[in-house]
């Protein structure tokens, strides 16, 4: 491990610290009304933020070998994407035959 | 023998993983990914049942104290941080530190299914049930559509059930390392499995209850 050398456990104080301030500036997005697409757009890359700085510091994927890294990042993201990229389309289907 | 198959052997003939990574990690993270589809699954069920339908969603603030879940989001990150602090303690031989940092873990753990536990009597009292909003009950009165329970019990109790299930390996773990019997690798995999469950929670406690 690489992390700090004069204080192994300073990266994890620092990675609490800017979960804490994002999680802040989330719930501040949230109370101020905020236009809906900017902010889904501005909650989504903030959850994606924190989820790669808990996987990486947390989880000291970033230290991990690059083949375990991408086995993990392709296995997780890229299935939930064909997920969601199969049911987009058909909740639109059906959303839009129900109103009718 | 060409250099690539040499190669091949060299790695997967018997004792170098490819991944760089001891065997017990490298299955610990295959069974993450495995568990992260789950929840990818979960919620994108809950994407399809809330883009399709076509009673709109309420407020998540009507339904739930946002400052309370933020109060949970809280236990947890700080839980992820003594956890990832029990970690590296092991790693350097610091047992006590270990020992102490995995106490203070087991502690949030224990707190944010407190808060869980709560949070779902309070909204079972509001009229919420797996099938539905109870007619006449104070979330019927909102216009809940019949998925918005469904959607909160399935996800949040699949994640509570991770929580209390890494409850269980941390307090087995803390133990195990009091007495001296579990290796530092063996407090890295519990390590690993519960910063897993603190990603869940970012998904859900953005995509549920912000969005």
């Amino acid at each position: 491990m690489t992390q700090g050398a004069d204080n192994p456990y300073r990266i994890y104080f620092t990675t609490w610290i800017a979960l804490l301030v994002i999680t802040v500036l989330m719930l501040g997005a949230e109370a101020l009304h905020l236009p809906r697409l900017f902010l889904v757009v501005f909650l989504v890359a903030f959850m994606f933020v924190k989820a790669v700085m808990i996987a990486g510091n947390f989880m000291h994927l970033r230290h991990e070998h690059r083949r375990l890294v991408i086995t993990v990042a392709v296995g997780i993201l890229v299935t939930s994407a064909i997920l969601l990229a199969y049911v987009a389309p058909e909740s639109a289907s059906v959303f839009r035959k129900t109103v009718r | 023998m060409s250099s690539h198959a040499t190669s091949l052997e060299a790695h997967w003939g018997g004792g170098v993983s490819p991944f760089g990574a001891t065997w017990q990690k490298t299955m610990m993270w295959i069974f993450i990914v495995t568990d992260a589809l789950l929840f990818g699954g979960l919620l994108t069920g809950y994407a399809y049942l809330r883009m399709a339908g076509t009673v709109p969603w309420p407020k998540q603030s009507e339904v739930f104290s946002i400052p309370f879940i933020a109060l949970m989001t809280f236990i947890l990150i700080t839980s992820s941080m003594t956890m990832g602090t029990a970690v590296t303690a092991a790693r350097l031989g610091d047992s006590r530190k270990a020992l102490r940092n995995l106490l203070f873990t087991i502690v949030g753990g224990a707190a944010f299914l407190g808060c869980q536990a709560y949070e779902w009597t309070h909204v079972i009292h509001q009229g919420a049930r797996l099938t539905g909003a109870l007619p006449g009950s104070e979330l019927a009165a909102l216009g809940v559509p019949v998925h918005f329970p469904a959607s909160f019990f399935v996800l949040t109790g699949f994640h509570g059930s991770h929580v209390l299930s890494g409850l269980v390996i941390l307090i087995i773990t803390a133990i195990r390392s009091g007495l001296g019997r579990t290796p530092a690798q063996g407090v890295e995999m519990a390590g690993l499995y519960w910063h897993f469950v603190d990603l869940v929670w970012v998904f859900i406690f953005t995509l549920f209850y912000l969005l």
